[in-house]
C-alpha cells in the first residue's frame, strides 16, 4: 500500500520497531469465548461454517442443504445437519483517556497511555483482530471502529498521534456512548488514570457484562505517586480549575499516600468483584516490560 | 497598669496593624502547581484537618502570634507603668541609717543592707520623665547616710541608676545614731534650689524617707512634721548580748595589778548564759560563764531595761598589751561582742626638781614611788630650751620650789611660793601667820592628808582666775589651787614650804605623794586611747618628716602625715577594733576604738519613732515597687513570640 511507508514512521514516534517486531508473535487473548461478527480465527458461540464440529439438529425446510450430514442419513434416514461452531474474530475495544489531567506528568501519562495503546491496537491489528479505539475526554471524542487487519496500522498511529490531551473527563458519558455504539462483545481494555471526580464506578458498570471481558488499566505518573512538593502550594486542577491550597507537610504527604493507595484499592477492589482485570501502570515505567512481560502473566496477550 | 505616653502607641499601632495584615495577605501569594486532579489533595488535606487538632488554628498561628509580638511592641511603646504615683515630680531625701545597731544580722544579711535594699526599690519606683513626654514629672531623690555624723551620698538627682550605685557604696558604721544632723543637712539641700529646680522650692516640701532600726539617741530634739517623714522600720529581733562598759586600770599601789571591769547586757527576752573571755595581747587569760538576766519589758511608767551582769577581772601584766573582753556566744549583733582596753606599762615618774636647795622638799620627794629625781638649779632650768624640754618629755613633773622662771615649757608643775608669770594669776602681796580655815579632803590631791595644823609664816596673797580650782583657803588668800593653761597643769602652792610648819606634818609627804600621781595622771589622761567610734586619733608632737602608717580592723589601712603642726589626726575610727599607728623607728602604738553604747546595742526594731513633738508610726509594708515601668518586660515577650512565630514556621515548612 502506498500510504504504508509514512505511517510506518508514524508509528514508529510511539513504538520502537524491534519492539514491534517482538510483538509480532503475540495476539490477544480473551478469557471468555466471545461472539464475533465476522468469520475469524476464533472459537465462538454461535454454530456455523467452520471445520470444528459441534452438534447435529434435525432438517427443517430451508436448511442449506451443504451442510446434511448424508452418512447419517445412510445410517438413520433421517435427514440431519451437521453444526459448525463457527470461529470468528474477537472484538477489541480501546478506550484511552484524552482528557487534560492525561498531559500531566513528567513522563506524561498521555503519551504513555497512547504508546500502550499502539503497542496493543498493533497487536490486535496483526492478528486481524476487530479493533476499535476510542479516545475520550468529555464524551468519545474519536472514535476509529472496527479496524481489521495491517492496512489500518498507519490511520491508528495517525489518530494517536493527532489527538492532545486536554478538555475535562466525563468518564460516565464517554463509557455511555462507546457502549451505545454497540461494538460487540469482545475485549474492552481502559487505559485512564481514573482520577474522576463524579467517580469511575457506574460509568465502570456499564462496560462490566458477559459479553466484554473488561480490562483496566491505571496509568498514575511518578508525581502522583511520590509527589515532590515543598512550601505553600496553589494546586491548580488541570481540567477543571479547581484550586487546593496545600501547606506541604510530613503529615500532608503520609495522608496523600495513604489516599491515594486506598484509591487505587478500591478501584482494584471493585474490578475483581466484577470479573475485571486490574492493572496499575507507572508512565516512568517501558512499555516493552509492561506489555511483553506483564500483560502476558496476566493472561491478556499471548 | 496606665500608660506614660498612650498617644504614641496608638498612632504606631494604627499604621503597623494594617501594615503587618497587608504584609500577611501579601505573604500568602502562594506558588501555583498544575496537578491532574486535585481530589486526592483534597481528601489528603481533609484528613490531615480531620486527625489534627487545632488545624484551623495553626493555619492563621504565625499571623496570631505575629499580631501578639507587634501587640507587644507597640504596647511597649505606649510606655505602660505598673501602679502610676499621679501628681507632680516630687522630691525625696532618703535617709539611710549606719549606725552600729544596723550591722545585726536578724534581717538577712544585715539591716543596713536590707535598707539599701528598700531604698533602691523605692528609687526604682520614682518617676523618671520620659523623654517622649512634654511634661517633667520626673522625682528627685537625694541620699543621707547617717550614724553619729551625716554625709551626704548622693545630691538630689533623678538617675535612678547613679542613686542606686551610691546607695550601694554606703559602708556600715559602728557608731551611734543621730538623726539631728542628717535632719538639719537634708532641709539645707533641700531649700536650696539650683539652676536646675528653679521653681521647684516653691513646690511642696521634700518628703524625708527614713530606713532605720529606730534606734536613735536624739529622736526627742527633732522637729519635724509628721507627714514630712516616712519610717521604714528595719529589723525583727532584739536579742542581742552586748559589752556596755568597759574599763581597765592598773591599781594605784602595785602597778603591774590591772583590774578589768566590764558590763553586759541582755536586751533579749530570755536569760542567756554566755562566756566572757579575758585575752591580753591575743592571748586568753580568763574564761568565765556568766547568765544575764532577760530584758524587763516596759511596763506602766516604767520603761524597759535591759538586764544586765557587771565582770570583775583582776591580772597581773607589767607590759604594755592590748585587752580584750569578748562574749563567746554569737548573736545578731557583732560589733558589741568584744571591747578593748590599751594597757600602758606601769609608769613611775621622773621628776625634775628647779630649787636652790630644799632638803627637806628633795627627802619628801624623793619617798615618792618615782622613777628618779633630778634636782636642777633655778639657772640652769631657765637655761633650758623650752621647746626642747617640752618635746622631750623627759619629766612628768617639774616642782617649782621658789622660783619664777623666765619661761614655762608644757607639762605639769607643782609649784611652791611665787607663782610663775603668764597664768593669770596674781600675787600682789604677802600674808603673814596664816592658818588653813578650809581644805577638800575628797580631791585625789589631798586625800588621807591632815591639814588642820598647818601654819605658814609667810605665804603670797593668790589673785587667782575664775576657772581656777581652789584646794584649799587660808583665810584671807587660796593656799592650794588647780589651774590648768595652755596644755600645762599647775598645782600652786601659795606659800614657801621652809616658812611653815608643813614639814614636820605627815601629811606633807603624803601631798607630795598625791601631787606626784596626780599630776602623772595628768600625762596619761593626754594620752587618751580609749576612743569611742567616730572619734579620731590624735597624735602630737609628730617629727615634719615622719609618715605613719594606721592599721585597723576590716583591713582599714592609711598613712598619715603631721601637718606644720606636728599633729597627726586620723578620723576614720568608723569600725570597733584596735587600731594600730606605726611610727618608722617606734614600736606602734595602739588605739582601741569601743562602741559601749547600750542605745545601739539595743537593737529591738521600734515600731515608731517618737520625735519632739510628733509620733511616727513605721509603715506597715516595705517599699511598695510604684512606678514600675513594664516596657522592658514586653519587649521581651514580643522577642519570646518572634522566636516562637519563627520556630512555628520552620516547623510547619519542614517536611
Amino acid at each position: 500500500m502506498s500510504a504504508t511507508k509514512p505511517t510506518t514512521r508514524k508509528l514508529s514516534e510511539l513504538l520502537d520497531p524491534q519492539f514491534m517486531a517482538r510483538l509480532d508473535s503475540l495476539d490477544l487473548l480473551s478469557r471468555k469465548v466471545l461472539q464475533g461478527k465476522l468469520q475469524g480465527e476464533r472459537r465462538s458461540k454461535r454454530r456455523g461454517r467452520s471445520v470444528e464440529f459441534a452438534d447435529h439438529r434435525p432438517y427443517v425446510v430451508g436448511d442449506d442443504l451443504r451442510f446434511v450430514d448424508w452418512n447419517v442419513y445412510g445410517r438413520l434416514e433421517q435427514l440431519f445437519l451437521k453444526l459448525f461452531l463457527e470461529e470468528q474474530d474477537l472484538t477489541v475495544h480501546v478506550l484511552v483517556d484524552a482528557s487534560a489531567s492525561m498531559g500531566v506528568g513528567e513522563p506524561a501519562k498521555g503519551l504513555f497511555a497512547k504508546r500502550l495503546t499502539a503497542a496493543l491496537g498493533y497487536i490486535s491489528l496483526v492478528n486481524s483482530n476487530r479493533l476499535t479505539i476510542s479516545l475520550f475526554g468529555d464524551g468519545v471524542r474519536t472514535q476509529l471502529a472496527n479496524l481489521r487487519g495491517r492496512n489500518y496500522l498507519p490511520q491508528m498511529a495517525e489518530m494517536l498521534l493527532t489527538t492532545d490531551c486536554d478538555g475535562l473527563s466525563d468518564f460516565e458519558k464517554a463509557c455511555r456512548d462507546a457502549t451505545a455504539a454497540r461494538l460487540g462483545s469482545g475485549i474492552t481494555i481502559v487505559i485512564s488514570d481514573f482520577l474522576f471526580k463524579q467517580g469511575y464506578e457506574s460509568a465502570l458498570r456499564r462496560l462490566i457484562g458477559a459479553h466484554y471481558d473488561l480490562y483496566v488499566i491505571q496509568v498514575l505518573s511518578p508525581q502522583e505517586i511520590a509527589p515532590e512538593l515543598a512550601g505553600d502550594l496553589k494546586l491548580l486542577d488541570i481540567e477543571d480549575g479547581d484550586v487546593a491550597e496545600i501547606t506541604v507537610s510530613s503529615a500532608l504527604i503520609k495522608y496523600y499516600k495513604r489516599n491515594l493507595a486506598a484509591y487505587c484499592d478500591e478501584l482494584r477492589n471493585f474490578c475483581t468483584n466484577r470479573g475485571a482485570v486490574y492493572v496499575q501502570a507507572n508512565s516512568a515505567d517501558s512499555i516493552e516490560s509492561l506489555v511483553l512481560n506483564y500483560l502476558r502473566r496476566i493472561q491478556l496477550l499471548r | 497598669m496606665e500608660f506614660l505616653t498612650p498617644l504614641i502607641g496608638l498612632y504606631a499601632s494604627a499604621v503597623a496593624v494594617p501594615l503587618l495584615l497587608l504584609l500577611y495577605f501579601l505573604k500568602l501569594r502562594r506558588h501555583e502547581v498544575p496537578v491532574s486532579s486535585t481530589l486526592l489533595w483534597k481528601r489528603a488535606v481533609h484528613d490531615l484537618q480531620v486527625n489534627a487538632p487545632f488545624q484551623k488554628l495553626r493555619r492563621n498561628l504565625l499571623l496570631v502570634l505575629q499580631l501578639l509580638a507587634l501587640a507587644a511592641i507597640l504596647a511597649s511603646l505606649a510606655g505602660p507603668v505598673l501602679a502610676l504615683r499621679r501628681g507632680p515630680g516630687r522630691r525625696y531625701v532618703l535617709l539611710i541609717d549606719r549606725s552600729a545597731s544596723m550591722n545585726a544580722t536578724d534581717v538577712v544579711p544585715t539591716r543596713l543592707d536590707a535598707a539599701k535594699k528598700q531604698a533602691k526599690a523605692f528609687i526604682e519606683s520614682m518617676r523618671s520623665g520620659s523623654t517622649l513626654s512634654w511634661r517633667d514629672q520626673s522625682d528627685h531623690a537625694m541620699v543621707i547616710a547617717f550614724d553619729q555624723r551625716a554625709g551626704v551620698v548622693c545630691n538630689f538627682t533623678s538617675d535612678k541608676r547613679q542613686l542606686a550605685a551610691r546607695i550601694d557604696a554606703i559602708e556600715p558604721g559602728d557608731g551611734a545614731s543621730r538623726l539631728g544632723e542628717a535632719v538639719t543637712v537634708a532641709r539645707a539641700f533641700a531649700q536650696s534650689s539650683g539652676a536646675e529646680d528653679a521653681g521647684r522650692a516653691a513646690e511642696k516640701a521634700a518628703q524625708l524617707v527614713l530606713f532605720s532600726d529606730g534606734r536613735i539617741g536624739d529622736l526627742d530634739g527633732i522637729v519635724i512634721d509628721a507627714n514630712e517623714i516616712l519610717f521604714h522600720a528595719i529589723g525583727k529581733s532584739a536579742d542581742n548580748v552586748g559589752i556596755t562598759a568597759m574599763s581597765a586600770r592598773r591599781s594605784y599601789e602595785r602597778p603591774e595589778e590591772v583590774e578589768v571591769f566590764a558590763s553586759l547586757a541582755n536586751f533579749g527576752s530570755q536569760p542567756v548564759t554566755r562566756d566572757v573571755q579575758l585575752a591580753v595581747g591575743g592571748n586568753v587569760h580568763a574564761v568565765r560563764s556568766v547568765t544575764i538576766p532577760a530584758c524587763r519589758p516596759a511596763a506602766d511608767h516604767m520603761p524597759a531595761r535591759a538586764g544586765e551582769v557587771i565582770l570583775n577581772f583582776s591580772l597581773s601584766h607589767s607590759d604594755a598589751g592590748v585587752l580584750e573582753v569578748r562574749q563567746l556566744g554569737s548573736d545578731a549583733l557583732s560589733c558589741d561582742d568584744a571591747a578593748w582596753g590599751i594597757l600602758d606599762p606601769p609608769r613611775r615618774s621622773s621628776v625634775l626638781l628647779v630649787t636652790r636647795g630644799n632638803p627637806v622638799l628633795e627627802s619628801a620627794l624623793r619617798a615618792c614611788p618615782i622613777a628618779r629625781l633630778d634636782p636642777c638649779s633655778p639657772a640652769g632650768f631657765d637655761a633650758l630650751d623650752p621647746a626642747v624640754f617640752a618635746a622631750r618629755q623627759d619629766y612628768d613633773v617639774v616642782v617649782l620650789d621658789n622660783h619664777v622662771p623666765a619661761h614655762l615649757p608644757q607639762g605639769r608643775y607643782l609649784v611652791f611660793g611665787a607663782p610663775p608669770s603668764g597664768l593669770d594669776v596674781n600675787a600682789p602681796g604677802e600674808l603673814e601667820n596664816q592658818v588653813l580655815v578650809d581644805w577638800r579632803a575628797q580631791h585625789p590631791v589631798l586625800q588621807h592628808v591632815n591639814m588642820t595644823n598647818l601654819f605658814a609664816a609667810r605665804s603670797h596673797r593668790l589673785e587667782l582666775p575664775r576657772d581656777a580650782e581652789v584646794l584649799a583657803e587660808f583665810s584671807e588668800s587660796p593656799a592650794l589651787a588647780l589651774l590648768r593653761r595652755h596644755g600645762s597643769t599647775y598645782l600652786l602652792v601659795s606659800f614657801d614650804v621652809l616658812q611653815s610648819n608643813w614639814p614636820f606634818e605627815p601629811g606633807f609627804v603624803l601631798f607630795c605623794y598625791n601631787a606626784l600621781s596626780f599630776l602623772s595622771a595628768q600625762v596619761s589622761s593626754e594620752r587618751q586611747r580609749g576612743l569611742a567610734v567616730g572619734e579620731p586619733i590624735t597624735i602630737e608632737d609628730v617629727p615634719a618628716d615622719a609618715v605613719l602608717t594606721v592599721r585597723g580592723p576590716d583591713g582599714i589601712q592609711a598613712e598619715l602625715k603631721p601637718d606644720p603642726g606636728g599633729t597627726v589626726r586620723f578620723p576614720g575610727t568608723h569600725r570597733v577594733g584596735v587600731y594600730a599607728v606605726a611610727t618608722p623607728d617606734q614600736a606602734p602604738r595602739f588605739y582601741a576604738v569601743n562602741l559601749l553604747d547600750p542605745q545601739e546595742s539595743w537593737i529591738e526594731p521600734r515600731e515608731k519613732i517618737e520625735l519632739a513633738d510628733a509620733v511616727v508610726a513605721a509603715e506597715k509594708e516595705g517599699v511598695q515597687r510604684a512606678n514600675m515601668p513594664l516596657w522592658p518586660l514586653l519587649a521581651l515577650v514580643a522577642l519570646v513570640l518572634v522566636c516562637v512565630e519563627w520556630l512555628a514556621y520552620n516547623l510547619k515548612v519542614r517536611i
